[in-house]
């Protein structure tokens, strides 16, 4: 969350002479981040980043804080100044109080004071200037006057017209919305009601205000206004994100609210709210303070060792260097011997524990203080056993370099995509929340993903393409997902070259027998470890990474050079094309054990010529003893696979 | 002839073989012609004793290769012809790694020097390993529809209440849970630790990512890294360190790190991480300009912090006796802050558009 501090409006709260620059610079070291410098109507204006948990530097005097005891501790002159302000005092002319009905379970403090015969007089100048300078509209001094003070101390506040509230019976009730409400805010937008809201309503049940988020056009300030209703109430955080986000209301008030600003805040601004319309419209205070607050909290003391401390920060530091830092920052700060109490000001409600005031002490000594060591300490040898993130890389690069393109598709589909991969489209773990309509399902397949992607790239010809990724396996109920990695290669190219490419792969990985059977099954020794298939002129072999790996070695088992001549010759059949050509290559191989190899050299039409290679490792073999082997092949391929011989064997 | 003066005489004729100093077709005659010095060596077969026949083919064979293969060199050298070094090149097709792959390749190995282990952990998680075991109670933002996306399965929780100083107790093997697609890597701080069971732990985790977000800078699906230091003795110095030596490995020599203050619910204290600009070493100027690459010298490139006590242990992990730290951010950040690169939207690295991946 980031907020616009002019540097001007940040001395009213300040003492320092320390330059823009070097604000910036030391702040952001030990602080909420200033990431920019801006000039903007004649001054310097900081962007700063505020983190979440830290909502009590989400204002100028938020800010102000912090860098005076940063500045301090970077050896500048900086003091933070007092808050001048006077309590609010009831005039002569008295107007009734509304009756406000609270739930303390959903308003921790409400507070209010009646503002009568408020002049609409124009924004003043300088407060135009400021609100500009930080990115807020100009309206007129009744509406303005309340995000100024909001900039300034940090809790929001409202302004209703309190006749409009008076008119409807004069109630202000805490309640929770029902569903099918409707409201309109202040801008004129209509609104139903999921139920569940903190909302203010009237004695009728009439919605009459979205506290802490955004008023309602029923009760707020227009033209015609008179008499100020000023409000400040503290409704608790979740309540406050969920009405917020759930409408896509994200004001400023709604944003500082839901997390969780210091109710403490409220006299302040309440305070410095009255003086301003005091001032600027003139006003009169016509009520006393009403002031509700249920939800007071008073801070838990923290304890934290010295020893600790050092723990964390790997050098010591004296027990009255801590005490100084932390009361800088509003702690009370008590030493007993080696331990460190601290009772931390009630707009610190994120220091809980001792790492959070360690972080405190941290921070303020410096992290740029602290010296850079790589640690000395044991290394684990124990390694997760199921993933080798080697052979995964191995793999990438390989098929890269062998002309395949890695893909990184996501893992959420649409339905089209979901269906694609064969399984039913309740059969795949479904997002309750989708972003949008084609990130929907869970794939169960890589292959419909990489099919899309070579579909969508038709300026690529002959085009291959593979992804390592998980698919996601429903287990049932109240089981995780079976997460099962996948390698999935797909190509516009023709089978025998992407399995050519698929095999070498495989030899990559010193795996030298697999087969793939007529329905595409791949299997390893006998195991299955994916399949292939045919689809739309693509072909996909699809793997199960981990049975790859199973059967994938580091390194070759050596096979010795043989010593001894080898014989090839080439014999051509004519086969029918319903024959699977891998049982007839397999039936050949099976006729002798000299056989060593078998491949399909050539093919033209149905005439397919194959290159046997005979080998003895003991002897060299000559024609004399291939020749009846020969005779064998013809024979076998001839009557059990109805083929003809091309030529004469003997 | 005996085996050994066989080995003798083949010996002689390579050596007057590599003495030759004119590989014509009249030498080759000489060595291998029908009454060469070869022939005359096959000839003598017969007369060596039968058990040494077999080793006599085999060496004989040899020398064969051998010459054959001196004469064939000089032939192809003498067949070449002219060659025009200024043909084009006719280029083979390759294929390209991911740039999500190689940097994750990248970054790993630099980890993995110093000792750290990579893992790998569920993409789909019970919410309480994604957030609760992270020190985010029920009603953190993070936990709710608006940033995490939820898979839609019947949910079969056991009413346990929220303790932040015992978050085992409701651990989803003992009271089930919510599964959703983790929102970071930091999952696996905890996976890990369970894995462990105790320290050292040293563990470096890349994944996918799942956040609901869309825009140039943001994809529904991204990645990040994460590691994971616990052990006695472990403090921010170290964290320091770490930092330091992979902004130097990764973007280069003189590449320094800083630590500033942040805030995370699972560590305590929290840092944002900058990476001084390898562009205007640090200084945010270049030539004499401001530096068009970085925010006055530095770049916001993650998170991290030191683990929070209640973080370890939903681990199982002694918080008194052990400290930790852990880092992690976005790995399509840390790559395209490469020099040079110019990667402006980074919707393009998941599009499968071969335009753009094919220049990796």
């Amino acid at each position: 969350m980031n907020i616009l501090i002019p540097h001007q409006w940040l001395l009213e709260h300040l003492d320092t002479n320390v330059s823009p620059e070097e604000l910036q610079r030391t702040v952001s070291l030990s602080g909420p981040s200033i990431e920019r410098i801006y000039d903007i109507e004649g001054d310097r204006v900081y962007d700063i980043e505020v983190t979440t948990n830290r909502v009590d530097s989400m204002s100028i005097r938020g800010i102000a804080r912090e860098s005076a005891v940063i500045l301090n501790q970077f050896g500048h002159q900086a003091k933070l100044k007092e808050l001048n302000s006077q309590e609010v005092t009831k005039s002569d002319e008295s107007l009734p109080l509304p009756k406000i009905v609270n739930d303390p379970k959903l308003s921790k403090r409400i507070t209010c004071v009646i503002l009568k015969d408020v002049k609409r007089t124009p924004t003043p100048e300088w407060m135009a200037k400021r609100l500009i300078q930080t990115e807020m509209n100009v309206h007129d001094s009744v509406i303005d006057i309340t995000n100024y003070i909001t900039h300034e101390l940090g809790h929001p506040c409202h302004a209703f017209d309190y006749d409009k509230v008076m008119n409807t019976g004069g109630e202000i009730i805490v309640t929770e919305a029902n569903k099918g409400e409707t409201f309109k805010t202040l801008d004129g937008n209509q609104f139903e009601t999921f139920g569940g809201e903190v909302v203010f309503k009237n004695g009728q049940g009439e919605i009459i205000d979205l506290p802490s988020i955004k008023g309602t056009i029923n009760t707020s300030i227009d033209a015609s206004t008179k008499n100020v209703l000023l409000l400040l109430e503290s409704i608790i955080a979740p309540k406050v994100r969920f009405a917020s986000m759930s409408h896509a209301i994200r004001t400023t008030a709604a944003q500082l609210m839901e997390k969780n600003v210091d109710p403490n805040l409220i006299t302040p601004t309440l305070e410095f709210g009255v003086k301003l319309y005091k001032e600027l419209c003139n006003a009169k205070v016509a009520s006393e303070v009403y002031d509700d607050f249920p939800g007071k909290i008073t801070p838990k003391t923290v304890s934290v060792t010295l020893q600790k401390i050092s723990d964390y920060l790997g050098l010591s530091l004296e027990g009255s260097t801590v005490q100084k830092i932390l009361e800088n920052l509003g702690c009370d700060v008590s030493i007993d011997d080696q331990t460190i109490n601290v009772t931390p000001p009630t707009f610190r409600p994120d220091l809980l524990m001792g790492a959070d005031i360690i972080e405190e002490i941290a921070r303020i000594y410096g992290y740029h203080n602290l010296p850079s060591v790589l640690m000395d300490t044991k290394i684990p040898l124990d390694k997760p056993k199921e993933t080798n993130f080697a052979i995964e890389n191995k793999i990438k690069r390989f098929l890269s370099a062998i002309g395949w393109q890695e893909i990184y598709s996501y893992s959420m589909v649409s339905q089209e995509i979901a269906l694609q991969s064969g399984y039913k489209i309740d059969d795949h773990l479904k997002l309750q929340n989708p972003l949008t309509d084609d990130r929907v399902y869970m794939r169960r397949s890589l292959v419909p993903s990489l099919s899309e992607i070579i579909a969508m790239n038709p300026l690529e010809k002959a085009l291959s393409v593979f992804e390592i990724s998980n698919v996601y396996h429903p287990q049932g109920d109240n089981k995780l997902p079976n997460e099962d990695l996948h390698l999935t290669l797909v190509s516009s190219r023709d089978y025998r070259q992407v399995r050519g490419d698929f095999e070498v792969m495989l030899k990559q990985l010193f795996i030298d027998q697999y087969n793939i059977d007529e329905d595409g099954e791949i299997t390893i020794n006998k195991e299955k470890i994916g399949s292939v298939l045919a689809d739309k002129s693509l072909i996909c072999f699809d793997l199960e990474f981990k049975l790859l790996l199973k059967h994938a070695k580091t390194h070759p088992t050596y096979q010795p050079i043989p010593k001894t001549s080898f014989i090839n010759e080439d014999m051509t059949f004519t086969i029918q094309e319903d024959i699977s050509l891998g049982k007839v290559l397999k039936e050949i191989e099976e006729q002798s054990p000299l056989i060593t190899q078998v491949t399909l050299k050539d093919q033209y039409k149905e005439n397919y010529t194959f290159n046997i290679e005979y080998h003895d490792p003991t002897k060299n073999i000559s024609g004399v003893e291939v020749e009846p082997i020969r005779i064998l092949v013809s024979k076998v391929v001839e009557d059990k696979f109805n083929a003809q011989l091309i030529g004469q064997v003997d | 002839m005996t085996i050994d003066q066989l080995q003798t005489q083949i010996e002689e004729i390579k050596q007057q073989l590599n003495a030759e100093t004119n590989l014509s077709e009249e030498i080759k005659t000489k060595y291998l012609g029908k009454k060469g010095l070869f022939r005359t060596l096959v000839k003598e077969i017969p007369n060596i004793s039968n058990e040494d026949k077999k080793e006599a083919g085999q060496i004989l064979n040899q020398l064969k290769e051998e010459i054959e293969t001196k004469f064939s060199q000089v032939q192809n050298q003498k067949s070449t012809k002219k060659i025009d070094f200024t043909m084009p090149a006719e280029e083979r097709t390759v294929g390209h790694m991911h740039p999500i792959s190689q940097a994750t390749e990248e970054i790993s190995s630099i980890f993995e020097k110093i000792g750290f282990t990579r893992a790998r952990y569920p993409e789909i998680d019970w919410d309480w390993y994604v957030f609760e075991s992270l020190n985010m109670p029920p009603s953190h933002p993070a936990r709710d529809e608006w940033e995490t996306f939820f898979v839609d399965v019947p949910e079969e929780v056991t009413e346990v209440s929220y303790d932040a100083d015992n978050p085992r107790k409701r651990h989803p093997s003992l009271v089930g849970g919510k599964m959703v697609l983790t929102t970071h890597t930091s999952n696996g701080q905890v996976r890990e630790m369970e894995r462990l069971k105790k320290p050292p732990i040293r563990m470096i985790n890349i994944a996918r990512c799942y956040r609901r977000q869309q825009d140039a800078t943001h994809t529904q699906m991204f990645h990040q890294f994460e590691g994971l230091v616990v052990d006695e003795g472990i403090n921010i110095q170290n964290l320091k360190g770490t930092l330091d030596y992979f902004a130097k490995e990764f973007y280069g020599e003189g590449t320094k790190s800083r630590i500033r203050p942040f805030h995370f619910q699972f560590t305590e204290p929290s840092f944002e991480v900058d990476f001084s600009c390898h562009i205007c070493n640090g200084t945010g100027k270049k030539d004499g300009e401001k530096c068009k690459f970085c925010k006055s010298g530095w770049h916001e490139v993650g998170g991290a912090g030191m683990v929070h006590p209640n973080v370890l242990k939903a681990g199982g992990i002694d918080p008194e006796k052990y400290t930790g730290f852990a880092f992690g951010w976005g790995v399509e950040r840390t790559y395209t802050l490469k020099e040079g690169l110019n990667i402006d939207d980074i919707r393009l690295l998941y599009s499968g558009d071969l335009r753009f991946l094919k220049q990796f």
